[in-house]
C-alpha cells in the first residue's frame, strides 16, 4: 500500500518541478515567472486541444508519444521513492529499467523521421547519437554501483545495510558520481548545456526539434513523458544525497522531496549560469561525465 | 534419433521429388516446402521427446566400407537444431512468391536442391559426433551455400561474391582440419569424445586454429569480409537462411569444440570475449555507415554474433573462475541469443528483399514512406528492428538482459577478468544504443516519411506467402518477449549435457525469468491503460490532417528529407580511425558556384587490411611464376612427371 501511495505521488508531483526551474530562472533573470503549477495549466491546456497530423504520417507518429510516456510512468514503477519499497524489484531490474527508456526514445526518434521534415530528422540524428553516448555513460555508473553495493536491484542500491548514500563511507567517491549523473541529467533530459527548451531556432534544438508536429493531447504525452523522466533521474541523485537516520513515513517523505526540489533548483542555476554548447563538444562533454564515473570506478579497484 | 533420421530423409526429399516436376512450376514449389515442412515438423518432434531424455541418443554406420560416421544428439545440439528445424520451413514459404517465376526450370530445381541440402548439412554438422561426420557435413553445408549465392549467376557481382565466400569458407575449413588433424594426431581417435585428453599445448592450438575456421564462418570481426558481399548477392530468403541460422554452426562449431576439449584456461574465454567485443562495437559501427540495405543487415549479423560471443565468453570465464550463476547466464544468454537472432534476422532479411522485389532498389536514400504503402512489411519490420535493438519488450532483450546479468556477475572477479566483464557491459551498452540508432535509420529512412525519388508505378504489398512468413516470424519475436520462461529454460537445457551442475545451488537463474515476464508484462499494462486513456481523450476531439511543418519553409520537397548518409553521419565520425569515411566532394569555391556534387562511403579496415597484407603479395608472387603457365601441354605433363618422381624419391 505505501509504495503504491509514494508511486502514485511521484506521478502527481512530477509535472510541479519543472515549475521550480522556471522560477528560479525567471529570478536569475531579474523577472517574476510563470506560476509554480505552470505545467499543470500546459497539461490541462493541451489535453482540450485537438490534434493535426502531417499528411506524411503514420501509425508510428501516433505511437511515439504513447511509448515515450509509457515507457518513463513503468520506469517510474522500479523506483524506491524516498526509500520505501518499489512496486516492482528484482534482480537486474536497472537494466530494464534503462532498456525501456531506450525504447522510448526509439520511438520518439522514429515519430520524428516520420514527418519527414529535415528538421525533425536533424534532432533524431543528434538524439540517436548523444543518447547512445549517454546509455554507455549510465552503464558506467551501473557498474560503479555494483562495485560499492553488489546489487543489482535499483531499490537495492538505497535500501539494506550498505545503501549508497554521500552520508556513507564512500562518500568520497560518490561526489564524482553525483557529478556525473546530473551532467547525465541534463544531457538525457534535454536541458543547457546540450540542449535548451526555450530556445525557437529549429537548427540548434535536439528534442524540442523532435516534436514540432506533435499537438494537443500527444504532445501531452510527451511532456508528461519528459516529465517522469526527469523526475527519474533527479530522484536518482537525491536518493543518493539522502541523509541516513531520517525515519519515519513522513520524515523521509518530506526530505526526499526537499532533496528532490534542490536538485531541480540546481537545474534551473545551471541553466540561467550557462550558455549551450556547440553541437561538436556534447560528445566530449558526455565523455567527461564518463571519464569521471570510470574514475570512480578505478578507485574502487584501488579499496578492494 | 529416429525422427531426426526421418526428418533428414524427409529435407532431401523435398530437394530430390520437385527436380522431375519442375514444368508444372506451382507443384514443384508446393511440393518442395510441404516436404520441407514435414521434415522439420518431424524433427521438432523428434526433437521435444529425446528432450528430458538423460541419455544421449547416438547412431552410427560406415560409410564405404572404411570411413566410420557418427551422430549424436546431447543438449546442445538439440538447441542449435532448433532454429534450423523452425526457419527452414518459414524461409521457403517465403521463397515460394520470392524467387522469380520467368527463370528457367532447371535453376528453381537446381535451387531448391541446394536449398534442401544446406538444410540437411546444418542438421547434420549440429548431429556430428566423429571427425567424418563433422568434416562431410560442413564441406557439404559450404557447397550448398556457395551454389545457392550463385542464384543469380549472371551478374558478375554474384558470381564474384559467391568465390569471395568460397574462398573464405574452403580456407577456415582448412583451419578447422589443421585443428582436427593435430587432435587426431595426439589423440590417435576419430570421436570426438576422446579429444579431451590431448596434451593442454595441442589443446590450446587447436582451439586457436578451430577459432579463425569458426569465425571465419560465423563472421567474426577481422575475418568477417564475405559477409557483406555475400548476403547482397544471394537472393533474400537464402540471406535469411544464411545469416540466420548458418553463420550460426560457426558458433556451433566453436562452443562444441570448447567443450570437448574440456580446458578451462581462461586464455580461451578472454579471446573468445575480446572478439565478441570487436565483432559487436565495430559490427554496428560499419552498419551504420552501409546504406546497401542487405549490406546494412549483413554488418548487423557481425554485430550480434559478437554478442553471442560475448555471451559465450563470460560463460567460458564463469567456468574458469568456477562460478556457477555466471556461466549459467553467460551461456544461456549467448544460446538464447542464437534463437532470437535467427528470429529477427531472418525477418529483417525477408522485408528486404520484399522492399527490393518491390521497388527495385536497395540503397536507404532513395527510399521511403514504404510504411502506407507496404503496411504488413512495414509493421513485420518495425517489430523486427525492435527486437535486433535489443529493446523490450521484444525477445532481443531477453537474451542481452541475461548477458548482461553474467557480466555482472564477472565484475566481482578478480584481475583482469573484473576488467574484462567490465567492458563488456559498456560494450553491450554501446551496441544497445548504436543499434537502436541504426534501425531508427532503417526504419525512420525506407518506411516513414515521403519517397525520396518519384515513384515509377505505385508501390503493392508482397504477396500472401512473404507476408506469412513475416508475420509467424515477428509474431514469434513478441512471443518470446513476452513469455520469456520456458525460451530461458531452453537455452539454459543446452548446458545439461556438458556442464556438471554445481551442488547446492538448484537454479543458477534464480526468478530472473519469472520477474522478467512480469516487468514485461506490466509495462505492457501500464502501456495498453495509457493508450485506453489516449483513446478516451480523443474522443469528440477535432483531428485534421495538414502538411509536415517546415519551420516557415514554405516550399519542401520530398528531397529535403534527412537521408541516412546524414543521419548517420556523427556517429559513424565517433568511431574513426576504426572505420575510414572516404568523401568525394567539389567544394565550392566562387560566389556563383557551378554543379558540385558530394559522396561518401565507408570502407572496410578490414578488407582494406586484407587486400594490402595478403592480396597484393600474393598478386605480386603469383605474377612473377606467370611463366610456369604457357599452354604447351607436354610441358605440362613434364610437370607431373617431375613431380611423381621427386615424390616417388624423397617421401
Amino acid at each position: 500500500m505505501e509504495s503504491v501511495l509514494s508511486f502514485g505521488l511521484a506521478l502527481v508531483l512530477a509535472p510541479l518541478f519543472p515549475g521550480i526551474i522556471l522560477k528560479v530562472k525567471a529570478l536569475f533573470a531579474g523577472k517574476q515567472g510563470p506560476p509554480l503549477l505552470i505545467k499543470y495549466w500546459t497539461l490541462a491546456k493541451l489535453l482540450r486541444k485537438g490534434s493535426v497530423y502531417s499528411t506524411s504520417t503514420s501509425f508510428v507518429f501516433r505511437l511515439g508519444p504513447l511509448v515515450a510516456c509509457a515507457t518513463a510512468i513503468a520506469a517510474l514503477l522500479f523506483f524506491p521513492f524516498a526509500g520505501k519499497a518499489p512496486l516492482v524489484s528484482f534482480h537486474g531490474d536497472v537494466i530494464v529499467l534503462f532498456y525501456l527508456l531506450g525504447l522510448g526514445r526509439f520511438f520518439t526518434i522514429a515519430a520524428a523521421l516520420d514527418t519527414g521534415s529535415p528538421f525533425e530528422g536533424m534532432g533524431a540524428a543528434r538524439e540517436a547519437f548523444f543518447g547512445t553516448l549517454a546509455e554507455a555513460a549510465i552503464f558506467a555508473v551501473l557498474i560503479l554501483f555494483f562495485r560499492l553495493n553488489g546489487s543489482l536491484i535499483l531499490a537495492g542500491y538505497f535500501t539494506g545495510n550498505q545503501p549508497i548514500a554521500i552520508a556513507g563511507p564512500q562518500g568520497a567517491l560518490l561526489i564524482l558520481a553525483v557529478v556525473a549523473l546530473f551532467m547525465l541529467l541534463l544531457a538525457e533530459n534535454s536541458r543547457v548545456p546540450v540542449d535548451d527548451p526555450a530556445t525557437h531556432l529549429e537548427l540548434t534544438m535536439i528534442h524540442e526539434v523532435m516534436i514540432l508536429d506533435h499537438s494537443g493531447p500527444d504532445l501531452a504525452l510527451i511532456e508528461l513523458g519528459a516529465f517522469y523522466k526527469l523526475f527519474l533521474y533527479a530522484a536518482l541523485i537525491a536518493s543518493l544525497l539522502k541523509p541516513a537516520g531520517l525515519a519515519g513515513p513522513f520524515a523521509g517523505t518530506l526530505a526526499f522531496y526537499a532533496l528532490m526540489a534542490v536538485v531541480y533548483v540546481a537545474i534551473g542555476i545551471t541553466e540561467s549560469l550557462t550558455a549551450r554548447l556547440k553541437m561538436n563538444m556534447v560528445p566530449k562533454y558526455i565523455l567527461t561525465s564518463f571519464a569521471l564515473v570510470f574514475f570512480a570506478i578505478i578507485l574502487t579497484v584501488e579499496i578492494a | 534419433m529416429e525422427l531426426v533420421l526421418t526428418a533428414l530423409g524427409l529435407i532431401l526429399a523435398g530437394g530430390l521429388v520437385p527436380l522431375p516436376m519442375q514444368r508444372w512450376s506451382t507443384g514443384a514449389r508446393a511440393t518442395h516446402i510441404a516436404l520441407l515442412a514435414a521434415g522439420c515438423l518431424t524433427g521438432m518432434i523428434g526433437l521435444f521427446l529425446t528432450w528430458n531424455q538423460e541419455a544421449i541418443s547416438a547412431f552410427s554406420c560406415t560409410w564405404l566400407q572404411v570411413l566410420p560416421l557418427a551422430l549424436a544428439l546431447d543438449s546442445l545440439t538439440a538447441v542449435f537444431l532448433l532454429p534450423v528445424f523452425l526457419l527452414a520451413p518459414i524461409v521457403a514459404l517465403y521463397g515460394y512468391q520470392y524467387l522469380d517465376r520467368d527463370v528457367s526450370p532447371w535453376q528453381t530445381g537446381a535451387h531448391q536442391l541446394c536449398f534442401s541440402l544446406l538444410i540437411a548439412a546444418m542438421v547434420l554438422v549440429t548431429l556430428a559426433d566423429n571427425l567424418f561426420a563433422f568434416a562431410l557435413a560442413w564441406e557439404l553445408m559450404s557447397l550448398a551455400s556457395y551454389l545457392l549465392v550463385l542464384y543469380d549467376h549472371e551478374h558478375e557481382e554474384s558470381r564474384r561474391a559467391a568465390t569471395l565466400y568460397l574462398l573464405f569458407t574452403q580456407a577456415g575449413a582448412l583451419m578447422i582440419f589443421a585443428a582436427f588433424g593435430l587432435l587426431f594426431q595426439a589423440t590417435g581417435s576419430f570421436t570426438f569424445a576422446q579429444w579431451g585428453q590431448a596434451p593442454h599445448a595441442v589443446k590450446l592450438t587447436a582451439f586457436f586454429l578451430a577459432l579463425v575456421g569458426f569465425g571465419s564462418k560465423a563472421g567474426v570481426m577481422p575475418l568477417h569480409i564475405w559477409l557483406p558481399h555475400a548476403h547482397p548477392a544471394a537472393p533474400s530468403h537464402v540471406s535469411a537462411l544464411m545469416s540466420g541460422v548458418m553463420i550460426k554452426m560457426g558458433v556451433y562449431g566453436l562452443l562444441r569444440l570448447y567443450f570437448l576439449l574440456d580446458e578451462p584456461a581462461p586464455v580461451l574465454a578472454r579471446t573468445v570475449l575480446g572478439l565478441g567485443m570487436i565483432s559487436g562495437v565495430l559490427g554496428v559501427a560499419y552498419a551504420l555507415g552501409k546504406h546497401d540495405i542487405k549490406r546494412l543487415l549483413a554488418y548487423h549479423s557481425i554485430e550480434n554474433i559478437g554478442i553471442i560471443l560475448i555471451g559465450c565468453g563470460l560463460g567460458m570465464l564463469g567456468i574458469a573462475s568456477h562460478n556457477p550463476a555466471m556461466t549459467a547466464f553467460g551461456f544461456a544468454g549467448g544460446l538464447l541469443h542464437v534463437l532470437n537472432h535467427a528470429l529477427f534476422k531472418s525477418l529483417l532479411f525477408m522485408g528486404a528483399g520484399a522492399i527490393i522485389q518491390k521497388t527495385g532498389c536497395r540503397h536507404l536514400d532513395q527510399l521511403g514512406g514504404l510504411m502506407r504503402r507496404m503496411p504488413v512489411t512495414g509493421r513485420t519490420f518495425l517489430t523486427g528492428s525492435v527486437a535486433i535493438a535489443g529493446l523490450p519488450p521484444l525477445n532481443g532483450f531477453v537474451s542481452e538482459l541475461l548477458i548482461y546479468c553474467a557480466a555482472f556477475q564477472g565484475v566481482r572477479l578478480q584481475g583482469p577478468d573484473a576488467l574484462l566483464a567490465m567492458a563488456a557491459i559498456l560494450a553491450l551498452a554501446l551496441i544497445g544504443g548504436l543499434a537502436s540508432a541504426c534501425f531508427t535509420k532503417v526504419v525512420g529512412i525506407v518506411f516513414l516519411g515521403e519517397p525520396r525519388r518519384p515513384l515509377s508505378s505505385p508501390i503493392a504489398e508482397s504477396g500472401l506467402s512473404m507476408r506469412a512468413a513475416m508475420i509467424v516470424l515477428a509474431l514469434a519475436c513478441v512471443l518470446i518477449g513476452l513469455w520469456p520462461e520456458p525460451f530461458i529454460r531452453m537455452a539454459l537445457h543446452g548446458l545439461r549435457d556438458l556442464v556438471a551442475p554445481a551442488a547446492g545451488s538448484p537454479d543458477p537463474l534464480g526468478s530472473l525469468p519469472e520477474n522478467l515476464a512480469l516487468a514485461t508484462r506490466m509495462f505492457l499494462a501500464v502501456f495498453l491503460l495509457l493508450a485506453a486513456c489516449r483513446h478516451l481523450v480523443y474522443r469528440n476531439k477535432p483531428v485534421t490532417q495538414g502538411a509536415t511543418w517546415g519551420c516557415g519553409f514554405t516550399r519542401p520537397t520530398a528531397r529535403i528529407q534527412y537521408t541516412g548518409t546524414s543521419y548517420a553521419r556523427e556517429v559513424v565520425e565517433f568511431h574513426q580511425p576504426f572505420v575510414k569515411i572516404r568523401t568525394v566532394h567539389k567544394p565550392i569555391t566562387k560566389i556563383f558556384p557551378g554543379l558540385t556534387h558530394y559522396a561518401s562511403t565507408v570502407e572496410d579496415r578490414a578488407e582494406i587490411g586484407l587486400h594490402r597484407l595478403l592480396v597484393a603479395p600474393i598478386l605480386r608472387v603469383a605474377d612473377k611464376l606467370r611463366w610456369i603457365q604457357h599452354g604447351h601441354i607436354q610441358l605440362y605433363i613434364g610437370y607431373i612427371v617431375l613431380t611423381i618422381a621427386v615424390l616417388l624419391l624423397v617421401v
